[in-house]
């Protein structure tokens, strides 16, 4: 929850973002409240509005969940959720932009597999 | 509900400062009035809260006049903008004077916060308005403005002569201060950026017009910076809303503002990257450096 | 209007300060001028000295209110219907304040200068009142045009000091004397073209004030 916000992209956006990464590394736990709108705007310095855009996002995709008259929870099973959700867009966000580059610097697929072997994950 | 302007006009010395400006702000919101020097923002808030006649049209809260309505004003707070130079009458007035008269004024003003922020600016109340730097001057009327509970609250240039960190404080306050109160702001301000993430909607006056009035980040989403071979980039943007074009050599650069449906041709060889609300709004204003 | 007048009565209070300090002074130079002095035939002449502090303070204070005071509040949401009648209040208070101190001065020490002052309350009204009338001209003219409102300022201060030093050279001789009685009944009838003046002057300023209210522009 501590990463700073860029201007790359939009604040409601990364605020989501943020908050599954904390999930995903177990700064949140399942079950467990999430900060409040007001809370993210202030520690963010952003529009409450806008923070609350990006906790909705999570609440539509059911990572999050409300409670009444207390506050947002991470629902059960949103590590794994999120895990999916995330391997999905891998390629797409990751593995495109490789490739990519790898064309237009004229790297061969073999030289690419090669230069992944050799690394640990 | 909501504070709105009709058709105004306001003219000085044959000048036309405002032309024709019709706005609705509405409850609830943090709004951000930005433009370039002389733009007519202080007139137009000055305006908003009667303390200037305009020359015609008309200013209404919930459909009640303002001018000259008291149960109108007590809901509005236009925090001026502190000079104190010599010239002023202020200069000599102790800063405890000018916070008591306010408190007298202003039906529902928080002394505990008064007490708080004073405390927190380590302001010297004792001290004479006209012997206080900008910065100090500032602070007093962040002080009257969050601390008169005011329904309405205009800052006209609140962080001029702040440092980072008290410029950090102020948005923390004004978020704090709007979270649990739900008062709508208006926040004139030049360095955009740092104002961009707290402001939930933009009003762009420009020449004595509103320019644009927007959600902040659908504005902001809305624009991107278009760069690559010139002719690349015309191809791309073609038939899209272009501004501010750079060249150099063969590259060029341009900002485009999307409407909803439209996008920039992806498939041509150019970069496509977001811009920050600082650089939209240089776009949409700084037309006239832009060109030979 | 509740705010209004709480602003207007602790301004009125804290000019009345000024009244008293410059009262005080005026006596003190008239008590080092005299030759035997007897507190009740000075009590009597103490109401005077209280009339020449409050024009002062009017003159000065009225010209005070408009350059900062009719801005300041009309930057703080006050309608400037109610700037109007709140500073007619400040002006109305510190006059009526003003005559009754010196009447309830004169009832409590008779004497032959007290009863002339009781009979003379009318016309102290009047010059308060044209002072006032006056203070608020020149604070208007200094609003809008500096460089007349300077000149009247200059004139208006140059005859009040005139007045005052003249009024402190005779006082030295003559204030505990035969003399004051003779000068104090003049005050006694009030003259008509005194009344008319408070009425023109009144007229004038209001006229004057509405004028610059109307349309002002709030500078800080």
């Amino acid at each position: 929850m501590n990463e700073r916000l860029t201007e790359q992209k939009s604040i409601y956006l990364q605020i989501s973002e943020m908050i599954e990464t904390d999930i995903l590394r177990g700064i949140l736990l399942e079950e467990e409240q999430v900060p409040s709108t007001n809370e993210l705007a202030k520690l963010y310095t952003i529009n409450p509005a806008t923070a609350a855009k990006g906790v909705g996002l999570l609440v539509d995709e059911d990572i999050l969940y409300k409670r009444r008259g207390i506050g947002m929870f991470v629902s059960k099973g949103a590590r794994d959720k999120i895990l999916t959700k995330r391997k999905a867009a891998f390629a797409e966000n990751h593995v495109v932009p490789l490739l990519a580059e790898a064309r237009s610097l004229g790297i061969s697929k073999e030289e690419l597999l090669t230069m992944i072997g050799e690394r640990n994950i | 509900m909501s504070l709105h302007c009709e058709n105004i006009v306001k003219t000085y010395g044959g000048k036309d400062v405002l032309h024709d400006v019709t706005l609705d702000l509405q409850p609830g919101k943090i709004y951000g009035l930005i433009g370039r020097n002389g733009a007519g923002k202080t007139t137009l808030l000055s305006i908003l809260s009667a303390q200037n006649p305009a020359t015609r049209g008309s200013v209404t809260l919930d459909g009640e006049p303002v001018w000259e309505h008291r149960q109108s004003l007590a809901k509005i707070c236009f925090s001026r903008e502190l000079s104190a130079n010599a010239e002023s009458g202020l200069a000599a007035m102790k800063a405890k004077e000018y916070l008591r008269i306010a408190a007298t004024y202003y039906e529902d003003w928080d002394k505990a916060l008064e007490a708080r922020l004073v405390k927190l600016f380590d302001l010297n109340v004792k001290k004479k308005l006209g012997k206080m730097s900008k910065g100090m001057l500032s602070m007093i009327t962040i002080v009257v403005a969050l601390c008169s509970k005011a329904p309405y609250t205009f800052l006209d240039e609140p962080v001029a002569g702040l440092d980072v960190v008290a410029r950090e404080q102020f948005y923390k306050l004004l978020l704090e201060e709007y979270s649990s109160s739900g008062r709508t702001f208006v926040v004139s301000t030049h360095i955009i950026e740092e104002a961009a993430d707290v402001l939930e909607e933009v009003v762009i006056l420009h020449e004595g017009k509103i320019l644009l009035k927007e959600n902040t980040q659908t504005f902001v989403d809305s624009a991107v910076h278009v760069s690559g071979k010139a002719e690349e980039v015309d191809a791309a943007t073609a038939g899209l809303e272009v501004h501010h074009p750079e060249t150099i050599g063969r590259s060029k650069g341009v900002t485009v503002f999307l409407k909803p449906g439209q996008a920039v041709d992806e498939s041509r060889d150019v970069s496509v990257q977001p811009v920050s609300l600082q650089r939209a709004f240089v776009a949409l204003c700084g037309e006239e450096e832009a060109r030979p | 209007m509740k705010r209004n007048l709480k602003f207007w009565t602790r301004y009125t209070w804290e000019c009345g300060g000024l009244v008293l300090a410059v009262a005080a002074v005026l006596a003190v130079l008239a008590i080092f001028g005299a030759e035997g002095l007897d507190f009740r035939t000075f009590a009597t002449r103490v109401p005077y000295f209280l009339c020449i502090g409050a024009v002062f303070c009017i003159l000065v204070g009225n010209t005070g209110t408009e350059v900062l005071y009719v801005p300041l509040l009309l930057s703080m949401g006050e309608t400037r219907r109610n700037v109007l009648l709140g500073f007619h209040y400040f002006r109305l208070l510190i006059i009526m304040a003003t005559t009754a101190l010196c009447a309830l001065v004169w009832l409590i020490a008779p004497g032959e200068v007290s009863s002339i002052g009781l009979r003379s309350i009318p016309t102290i009204v009047c010059v308060l009142l044209i002072a006032s009338a006056l203070g608020s001209i020149m604070g208007t003219l200094f609003t809008r045009w500096k460089w007349a409102g300077t000149a009247l300022i200059i004139v208006l201060c140059g005859l009040g000091g005139g007045t005052m030093g003249f009024a402190g050279v005779s006082m030295q001789d003559s204030f505990f004397t035969a003399k004051t009685v003779e000068l104090a009944a003049h005050l006694m009838s009030t003259p008509w073209w005194l009344a008319a003046a408070v009425v023109g002057s009144l007229a004038v300023d209001l006229a004057f004030q509405w004028m610059l209210l109307r349309r002002q522009e709030v500078k800080l």
